[in-house]
């Protein structure tokens, strides 16, 4: 058994329109724990109308956000997993497809960085990047549409040898920079140590990762715990018009690394969009997120 | 629940010098909306040439918010519309509120210092939309009354719609001199030093 081209195709075509039309589950969560918090009666109708949006939009098929983004999709291959056909061919062909057949049609985003012509399509678009997991026989995929709102607030510094207090203190002064216009309450992902394009890629990887699920290692848990205290003193509230609530995770990974230490900083907004879905040898596809 | 004023538009200007940042507001009559720097760039270049708008915008409302329109049966009708960053226009923005004269800026995230000092002097207020709330947003969409610049592609076009109870919007930045995203940014970088030595202390107690 393998997994074939058209299950991947129409897999990974209909992640992205889902990640378009649904909050998950644990950001849906946050957003209604984070209003029972609220007390500024602004943060508390801004609340309000993300849960709303985020009911209309799946009950009725429409989009959440006019921004559609750049599809961008993690890979997790089982190192016991089989394909027939092309993997990468299959992504870009069921995005192609999604754009012709997308109701309601999707804005053009797709962005020409030296030419600024936007369209649907262009070089390395899908943005897909791939990793081993030993003995697995099975593909994880997780797809996270980047938009402008959140996605332009990524950023990296690279140190050497930073304390903690360095380390904290550049996340705090990239959310201060973001502020407002990442449409928060965001999720913060963090990368420290690596490589200069390692560092971001943990970042990646850790915004994506489930609300509520903290970090294996109790020093790497503490530090998302106080960091969210911390951004969430910020005051900036959601959609940065004040309140308690700027934040509704921080998660952090690390990777060793020389003494330059690169620490990466990126954020998804409220919508917190990402599917996660897992395709089996048998070709057997479970929706985990 | 906080209150929420509705303001029928065209607005003039008294009322909206009455508006004060937290505020809420809902919508209805003609706004005019472009997402696209191009849109913005153009419209402050032509003002710098001479060269009258396609559309009187004084009085009115221009947002930072694009839009998806369809051609069917000889109509252009919208199916969404929604905020994008407003800061992307900060360089444009000052003179674009002087030189049109429009009463209402609005989009996401707010903008910068000269641009609530343009909205002071002229009787401008700038309104947060909810970004990301394409489906409730899009809700308030009445018809459109005019399309202009259709050589650019559909979100970066000056796109006049009539909507109907479009919001609620928050007043973000009023014509008295308050911005609540100035005023934020303020607390939050007086507050860092706290802020840091909190999770100082924090990293003890461990």
């Amino acid at each position: 058994m393998a997994i074939t081209y058209d299950v991947l195709k129409s897999v990974t075509s209909q992640m992205y329109a889902r990640s378009l039309r649904a909050v998950p589950a644990d950001a849906k969560k946050a957003l209604a724990g984070a209003r029972t918090r609220e007390t500024n009666p602004v943060a508390r109708n801004t609340l309000d109308l993300m849960v709303a949006n985020a009911t209309a939009a799946e009950e009725r098929g429409h989009f959440l956000c006019s921004d559609s983004g750049v599809p961008t999709y993690q890979i997790r291959v089982g190192t016991q997993a089989r394909f027939d056909g092309d993997v990468k061919r299959a992504i870009r062909d069921g995005f192609a497809e999604l754009v012709a057949a997308s109701d309601p049609p999707l804005l053009k985003h797709v962005t020409n960085p030296l030419t600024n012509e936007r369209g649907h399509a262009g070089k390395d678009m899908p943005i897909v990047t791939f990793d081993l997991v030993d003995g697995a026989d099975d593909v994880e995929i997780i797809c996270s549409p980047k938009a402008l709102g959140s996605g332009r607030w990524a950023a990296l510094e690279i140190f050497t040898f930073p304390s903690i207090a360095e380390i904290e203190e550049y996340i705090m002064k990239v959310v201060l920079t973001a502020g407002s216009q990442a449409c928060p309450p965001v999720v913060v992902g963090v990368g420290i140590g690596g490589t200069f394009d390692y560092a971001t890629k943990l970042a990646k990887e850790s915004v994506v990762r489930p609300i509520g699920q903290s970090h294996p290692e109790p020093l790497i848990a503490d530090m998302e715990k106080r960091l969210l205290e911390a951004v969430n003193k910020t005051g900036f509230g959601p959609m940065g018009t004040g309140g308690a609530t700027t934040a509704m995770a921080v998660h952090v990974d690390y990777a060793s690394g020389h003494g330059f230490t690169p620490v990466a900083v990126c954020f998804n907004c409220w919508i917190d969009r990402r599917t996660r879905v897992r395709i089996s040898n048998d070709g057997t596809v479970t929706e985990t997120e | 629940m906080a209150e929420i004023r509705d303001i029928e538009l065209p607005a003039d200007e008294h009322l909206v010098r009455e508006l004060r940042a937290g505020d809420l507001v809902r919508l209805t009559g003609e706004i005019v909306i472009s997402a696209g720097l191009p849109a913005y760039r153009r419209l402050l270049s032509e003002l710098h040439q001479g060269i009258a708008p396609p559309l009187g915008l004084r009085g009115r409302a221009l947002f930072h918010v694009g839009s998806l329109g369809e051609e069917a049966g000889g109509e252009y009708r919208l199916r969404y519309l929604n905020p994008t960053t407003s800061t992307r226009f900060n360089a444009e923005m000052p003179e674009l509120i002087r030189g049109l004269g429009i009463r209402f800026a609005g989009g996401k995230g707010g903008l910068g210092d000269e641009s609530a000092a343009a909205m002071r002097d002229i009787g401008c207020v700038y309104l947060s939309f909810l970004g990301g709330g394409c489906t409730l947003l899009s809700d308030a969409i009445r018809r459109v009354t005019a399309v202009h610049w259709t050589e650019m592609v559909e979100h970066y076009r000056l796109v006049r719609v009539e909507v109907e109870r479009l919001g609620p919007l928050t007043v973000g930045i009023d014509t008295h001199g308050a911005s609540i995203y100035r005023d934020l940014r303020d607390d939050a970088q007086a507050r860092l030093p706290d802020i840091l030595s909190g999770l100082a202390e924090a990293r003890e107690i461990r």
